[in-house]
């Protein structure tokens, strides 16, 4: 076998784009292949938690362990997606003393820099947790962009000769003689950058071996190659707040539970979660009941989230795996562990490995681990360099705040531009030409904005992901159209139409659990901009009708007289007014 | 000594000015009482009356006509046809010469930001050269730091509706030296005061270089549209220096927030209260009322003055709060209420049922607002009246989506003129 | 934002409902609250920007929005740094009176601007202290009027002017305003006090500043309304109510001052006395500033009992019957409602009861900002804005049809006389002639 082996990566999320990005980075060829955008998945739709190990210090010391290195080999390597806010276990009245106990004595074990805060303490750090929180440990959590972090793991790979594609979903595992030799694949518009209104086609695609990095969609994958991968979904939900009610990520400090987490993510908070199993990662019922949870259990710790807005919710869903016969009940107690399943060993189907369990936070450590497993089938010897080398956009930005000024930027808005660019700010920014705010909610600017779209073709949610823009608090009503505009004139009008439309309706979808108060307010307001003032509802151009635009008033007087004079038509209407009762045909 | 009036109107939108300057042509002394600024800044400044029947995609070419169609609920059916077309009177008078349409019963089609068009009933002056309806080859401009309305999108756009006229678009720097963040408000008051702007080598008025910027794109054009921000005080004249400098008619593309002919007819309305002799106290919110007793009447509504409450007495009220925007609808996770008279708002209990899955589906949230008798007193859960001497008009009424209907001004004028008149009449 | 307690608050025993702890905001150091949720409010519809005067003409600003619930929104914890455009805004609050969603805006700049000043602004430079200057008029007034007449000159002198513009960005266009031969408080205490009593009927004043230094003859003139309808008048020891400095994001020397005038009055309304101004922004400032921006013992009692002079008639007379068969002979009158009136909802008071009075026609100037703002329109640098801003309304004066003006404001009223050359009237000074 020759060091060119080569490579398909199925699934977009962290740790396919991370396996990607090693293997590429070891100079395999690497396609990888995603049937949405990037973080279509399960890393699309989570709380944005960098686990310090807190979490799992008395449940699983193993995993708290793995996740206190690799939150340090983040906050390195991808220091533009990571903000360290730091994190608490707070101790309410009524939670126990003992557990309290054990988690600072796990976190200690574990590694991972504990300290005991008082009440007083930790409501100095937080002021909005409640007044009667008896104490709290503080660890070193963060917040960290999971879309950013994908997208610079996706760019790092291409630029050591990965080819991504995304919205090519896999509708075939290609076995020939009992081995995986290649996958089919059908795209959405053509290979590439999704463009809309772009035919799609199938592709058949030969590799010498296949990961198969779909995370909770992994079954179907072996499904198709004949294998069984028993995943096992489990949903959660997140309600996002409109601002950040905390500034550190607060957890509560019981053995476990629902609604036991508020990460401060970019603008906004993030409450989570559930835990439930499913039967299908793609269907299954979004409830009142769970957001409602979220936000009445968690303001047991921050009471004024009883009254704050919350601007959309939305669920993921973990890809939990254990071995055949352990027979876990309750999915909050399976592991967290990751598995490496490889086929030939298993199902003695060569050329495939699934990658199963596992969390966001390891995701790089599970890449190294699968791409080593890799590379020892083709003998390939290259070392894994993830752990050292920054990714995209994160190597050494902070001098860059101070040159905000010549970007012509107001300073909170410069300032999110190089929090979310990182070391790419000078490049992305300096365009020359008038750069005005696209969405003011996030700051995204114009030039933010057109780096994302040479990125991801026409797909407004691909450049949205990228920028977070329509992301803050009026959900895209203010800026989903500007964002359509920015298409063009790359873009013909109907591409720039269709995008808003799905853009528009994506925004609508998670906004719909959050619809009283403030949001409900804002809801109407959007409708009344895009029907009434935009009329987007009943446009002709998309709904088809064909208007007799004769048949309708043409103005008072000649064509070019009309601002001249029309009082006198205007101030006798009455008499002057034709009886279209008498007409027909409206 | 309480203040006192016949009639009180709660509410400074179109509905609230037309209650109050209904009323007060009875001979009625009025108070209006408005706590912030009106919604009307938020719209476009066009008034529809009826562009859509419910779930019907087809623009409706006579409004009047098309009312027999709609539900008995839909405030247009409990007011009736007369008062409709006795609220656009209303509204014509009060307008005078600074909107059109009032020539004829037809709606006519106007060009959106969106690229789009809609039909309406009244379009401002500054807007009826661009009349979508009269076929007259059209330049659309743009703005390079106006990210809401870009006129080649806005022009294949219109092309797609069918328009039947030639379009081109072009994006242009608006001349001088704004900032790329400048707001509508500048540019207009830049325009407004013929500013002198530094463009294409030399310092000019802002006109002529506005002119200048557009016209080496005419081609032909017999008519240029401009999104809405072309001056404010001195909108006509704007309109009128641009217009003989480009050898075309020239046009307004009414646009979102912030919307200059929305803060127009704001103006215009606030004027004609001022005209009708109508008391006006704003800044400060209504938040409660006090029945006489014994009685199903309103005694006096509350004022709160930071914290203190200062009660407002009358013979008559009028309830123009306005909708879920205005914030004359309330809603928590719970429920949906209407917060002064805490009057009654049917709604489904199940808050997932308030909307539909589909952005532009048919949402319930849309029509939520209080049930009217015919005299568009608010009725409770069984029907009855609540107070004899309480009216409702405009947002605050249920029973339509107006956003889907393009009926949101209509229903204003409708609800709003009978509400004031009948209230007048009452004392 | 008006529970806001004192830091050391935290901690003062257990509390175990959590449902009674709702406060918005607490626990921040003074001066230093977290703002971030009253953009929960904010529906993004830009009232607050199409009413912005400054962002009219100042391409420095980027609008009330943006200044509040936007860069509220984007501040994380560690996020000290204010955009220096903050330093633009008027205050005239507009922004306020517009939001139909009541964000706190401008108590969101308040808070911005004392941080700009505290944290960003170089304490040495010429701004800084020309806006000290600026902010603490008052000091200034105590010291010039105690020779009023030799300040006068010296103010009144171009050179001094000269000066004032080159080393401290103090407008030259401008005439500094006279001081009066006797202020108020002197003739106070020279008649005696007040003149009426009463058990029932009882006000205590804030004259602010200007009317005592400046303009006695508006103090004057609602002495006499007054005691004309039987009230008893007090006159506390006083301090400059703060607006200026809130303008100029001076929140310390704000608060000195607040807590004698919060300490002196709230002792008044606990014998039941209301306190009433003839200035709106003062009036404004201890409504609402006040108990949005310091926390003081009996903050919430001042605010609850302020009144502007002729609102509280309004509310306790029959204003109208008392002018019914007055006539004063005042001619036209070019009215101007000065923001901060607007903002209390009291631009409309004076044109609708001098409706109903003979020999007097007012007529609203229209609806715009005069442009001066307090010390705004003094800054060298803002001054050509300032006259700018003020442009529409000098145009209304000059189409009206009287040479007089009128207004509540003082420096409303300043700049009135700048642009148009009309004597200024305050509308104490026509009911005192009608009625007393």
């Amino acid at each position: 076998m020759s060091d060119s082996a080569e490579v398909l990566v199925i699934g977009g999320g962290s740790t396919g784009t991370g396996i990607a990005r090693d293997l590429a980075m070891r100079g395999l060829d690497v396609t990888l292949v995603e049937k949405g955008n990037l973080t279509h998945g399960t890393t699309g739709r989570m709380h944005g938690l960098l686990h310090s190990g807190g979490r799992y210090a008395v449940s699983d010391q193993a995993s708290a362990t793995e996740c206190i290195e690799e939150n340090r080999v983040l906050r390195d390597i991808a220091a533009h997606c990571v903000e360290m806010t730091g994190g608490l276990f707070v101790q309410r009245p009524e939670d126990d003393d003992e557990y309290f106990q054990e988690k600072l004595e796990g976190c200690r074990e574990c590694g991972i820099p504990a300290e005991v805060l008082s009440g007083e303490e930790a409501r100095e750090m937080e002021p909005y947790l409640a007044k009667d929180v008896k104490r709290a440990i503080r660890v070193p959590d963060g917040a960290i962009d999971p879309f950013r972090l994908c997208v610079a793991n996706a760019a790092s790979a291409e630029e050591h000769g990965a080819r991504i594609e995304t919205h090519a979903e896999v509708i075939d595992v290609l076995v020939e003689d009992g081995e995986v030799v290649g996958l089919e694949v059908k795209h959405d518009s053509g290979p590439g950058k999704r463009e809309h209104h772009t035919p799609g086609e199938t592709e058949k695609l030969y590799a010498d071996y296949v990961v198969n990095a779909s995370g909770a969609w992994a079954g179907q994958i072996g499904d198709m190659a004949g294998v069984d991968v028993a995943v096992r979904p489990s949903k959660g939900v997140m309600t996002i707040m409109n601002t950040r009610q905390v500034d550190t990520v607060v957890n509560r400090c019981r053995p476990k539970g629902d609604a036991d987490i508020i990460v401060p993510h970019e603008t906004a908070a993030i409450l989570g979660t559930t835990d439930e199993e499913v039967e299908d990662p793609d269907e299954y019922p979004e409830e009142q009941w769970e957001v409602d949870m979220m936000i009445d259990t968690l303001s047991e710790l921050v009471p004024i989230l009883q009254e704050a807005r919350t601007i959309r919710s939305f669920w993921g869903v973990r890809p939990l795996y254990e071995p055949p016969g352990t027979g876990t009940t309750d999915p909050t107690d399976i592991t967290r562990d990751f598995f490496l399943l490889d086929h030939e060993d298993r199902d003695d189907l060569p050329g495939m490995t699934s990658i199963v369990g596992g969390k966001f936070t390891t995701y790089r450590m599970m890449a190294e681990k699968i791409s080593d497993h890799v590379c020892e089938k083709f003998g390939i010897t290259a070392e894994c360099r993830t752990a050292d080398e920054p990714l995209p956009g994160s190597d050494d930005f902070s001098i860059l705040r101070d040159y905000m000024d010549e970007f012509g930027l107001r300073s909170p808005i410069g300032r999110r531009s190089v929090q979310r660019l990182g070391s790419r700010a000078d490049e992305v920014l300096k365009t020359g030409e008038p750069n005005p705010v696209i969405c003011e909610c996030e700051a995204v600017t114009r030039a933010e904005f057109a780096d994302a779209v040479e990125g991801s073709g026409s797909d407004l949610n691909a450049a949205r992901i990228r920028t977070r823009a329509s992301m803050g608090n009026c959900q895209g009503g203010f800026c989903a159209h500007r964002m359509a505009n920015e298409l063009a004139p790359k873009y013909e009008a109907e591409v720039v139409r269709t995008a808003l439309d799905e853009l528009y309706q994506e925004r609508w979808k998670g906004q719909r659990h959050a619809l009283w108060g403030d949001q409900l307010s804002q809801a109407m307001l959007n409708y009344a901009l895009h029907a009434t003032t935009m009329n987007r509802d009943r446009d002709p151009a998309r709904t088809g009708a064909s208007v007799d635009f004769s048949a309708f008033d043409g103005g008072p007087t000649e064509p070019g007289e009309a601002g001249a004079d029309a009082s006198a038509a205007a101030t006798d209407g009455g008499s002057l007014r034709e009886d279209e009762s008498r007409q027909e045909g409206r | 000594m309480p203040i006192r009036e016949d009639v009180l109107v709660v509410g400074g939108g179109i509905a609230g000015a037309a209650s109050a300057i209904s009323a007060a042509r009875t001979g009625a002394s009025v108070r209006l009482v408005t706590h912030k600024k009106s919604t009307l800044r938020h719209a476009s400044g066009l008034i529809d009356v009826l562009g859509f029947l419910p779930g019907s995609d087809d623009p409706i070419v006579y409004p009047y006509s098309a009312l027999s169609d709609l539900p008995d609920e839909h405030p247009y059916s409990v007011v009736g046809e007369n008062a409709v077309r006795e609220g656009l009177d209303l509204f014509d008078d009060i307008a005078g010469d600074a909107y059109r349409g009032g020539h004829t019963g037809k709606n006519a089609l106007v060009a959106t930001h969106g690229g789009t068009v809609k039909p309406t009933a009244r379009y401002p002056k500054g807007a009826a050269e661009g009349l979508a309806s009269t076929n007259r080859d059209t330049l659309l401009v743009g703005f390079r730091s106006l990210p809401d309305f870009d006129a080649s999108v806005a022009c294949e756009h219109l092309a797609a509706a069918g328009a039947p006229f030639a379009v081109d678009g072009v994006q242009v720097d608006f001349p001088g030296d704004f900032r790329a963040d400048a707001k509508v408000t500048r540019y207009a008051k830049a325009l407004d005061r013929n500013e002198t702007v530094s463009a294409f080598g030399k310092e000019r008025p802002a006109r002529e270089a506005l002119a200048e910027a557009v016209r080496p794109h005419l081609d032909g054009a017999e008519r240029v549209g401009f999104p809405a921000l072309l001056g404010d005080a001195h909108a006509d004249e704007v309109r009128s220096d641009l217009s003989s400098e480009l050898g075309a008619a020239v046009y307004e593309i009414p646009m979102g927030p912030p919307s200059l002919p929305g803060l127009r007819l704001e103006d215009l309305l606030f004027d004609a209260l001022d005209e009708a002799g109508v008391r006006i106290s704003s800044g400060n919110p209504v938040v409660d009322y006090t029945p006489v007793e014994g009685e199903h009447r309103v005694k006096s509504v509350t004022v709160d003055r930071n914290n203190q409450r200062v009660p407002l007495h009358a013979d008559e009220f009028v309830l123009a709060t306005g909708g879920l925007v205005g914030k004359g609808i309330t809603s928590d996770r719970e429920s949906v209420s209407e917060p002064v008279f805490d009057l009654y708002v049917p709604h489904p209990e199940d808050r997932y049922d308030w909307w539909d899955q589909q952005a532009f589906g048919d949402h319930a949230f849309a029509a939520f607002g209080v049930v009217p008798d015919e005299e568009l007193r608010p009725t409770d859960a069984d029907g009855e009246v609540e107070f004899d001497n309480l009216r409702a008009a405009g947002g605050v009424v249920g029973g339509a989506d107006f956003a889907a209907e393009k009926s949101g001004s209509g229903v204003s004028l409708a609800t709003g003129y009978l509400a004031g008149r009948t209230a007048g009449e009452a004392i | 934002m008006s529970d806001a307690e004192s830091p050391g608050d935290f901690g003062t025993g257990p509390t175990t409902d959590y449902d009674d702890d709702f406060e918005p905001v607490e626990v921040f150091p003074e001066g230093d609250l977290d703002l971030r949720p009253g953009a929960d409010n904010c529906y993004k519809c830009t009232a607050c920007d199409t009413s912005c005067p400054v962002a009219e003409v100042d391409d420095e600003f980027p609008g009330p929005k943006f200044q509040g619930p936007e860069q509220w929104r984007l501040k994380r914890k560690e996020d000290v740094e204010i955009d220096d455009s903050i330093m633009s805004c008027s205050n005239c609050m507009r922004c306020d009176d517009a939001c139909p969603s009541s964000v706190p805006l401008s108590q969101m700049h308040n808070e911005a601007r004392g941080e700009y000043v505290e944290n960003q602004m170089d304490k040495l430079s010429t701004e800084y202290v020309r806006n000290r200057i600026l902010a603490n008029y008052g000091t200034l007034a105590r010291v010039g009027s105690k020779v009023p007449r030799l300040t006068n000159f010296v103010m009144g002198n171009s050179l001094v002017q000269q000066v004032n513009e080159k080393l401290l960005g103090i407008t030259a266009e401008r005439d500094f305003p006279e001081f009066a031969q006797e202020t108020f408080r002197e003739w106070w205490r020279d008649r005696g006090g007040n003149k009426v009593t009463s058990e029932e009927k009882r006000i205590a004043y804030f004259h602010g500043d200007y009317s005592n230094y400046n303009t006695p003859e508006v103090a004057k003139a609602m002495v006499r309304v007054y005691e004309a309808f039987g009230y008893e008048i007090a006159v506390p020891e006083q301090r400059c109510s703060g607006t200026p400095m809130f303008a100029n994001g001076m929140l310390d020397d704000a608060r000195r001052g607040a807590k004698v005038n919060v300490r002196n009055f709230a002792e008044l309304i606990e014998e039941g006395y209301d306190v009433i101004a003839t200035c709106t922004s003062c009036s404004m400032a201890l409504r609402q500033e006040y108990p949005e921006l310091f926390d003081i013992d009996g903050v919430e009692d001042v605010s609850a009992n302020t009144y502007e002079a002729m609102e509280y008639l309004r509310i306790h007379e029959d204003l109208d019957a008392a002018i019914e068969d007055a006539e004063v002979d005042m001619g036209p009158l070019a009215y101007h409602a000065p923001c901060h009136a607007r903002n209390q909802g009291l631009d409309r008071q004076a044109v609708e009861l001098f409706r109903n009075l003979d020999g007097v026609e007012v007529e609203d100037v229209g609806d715009s900002c005069s442009g001066i703002s307090g010390t705004y329109g003094w800054k060298e640098e803002k001054y050509g804005k300032s006259m700018e801003i003020g442009e529409e309304m000098f145009e209304h004066m000059d189409h009206a049809k009287g040479e007089v003006g009128m207004t509540e404001c003082p420096t409303c009223s300043m700049q009135m006389e700048h642009g148009s050359g009309y004597p200024i009237k305050h509308p104490m000074e026509v009911l005192a002639e009608a009625v007393a």
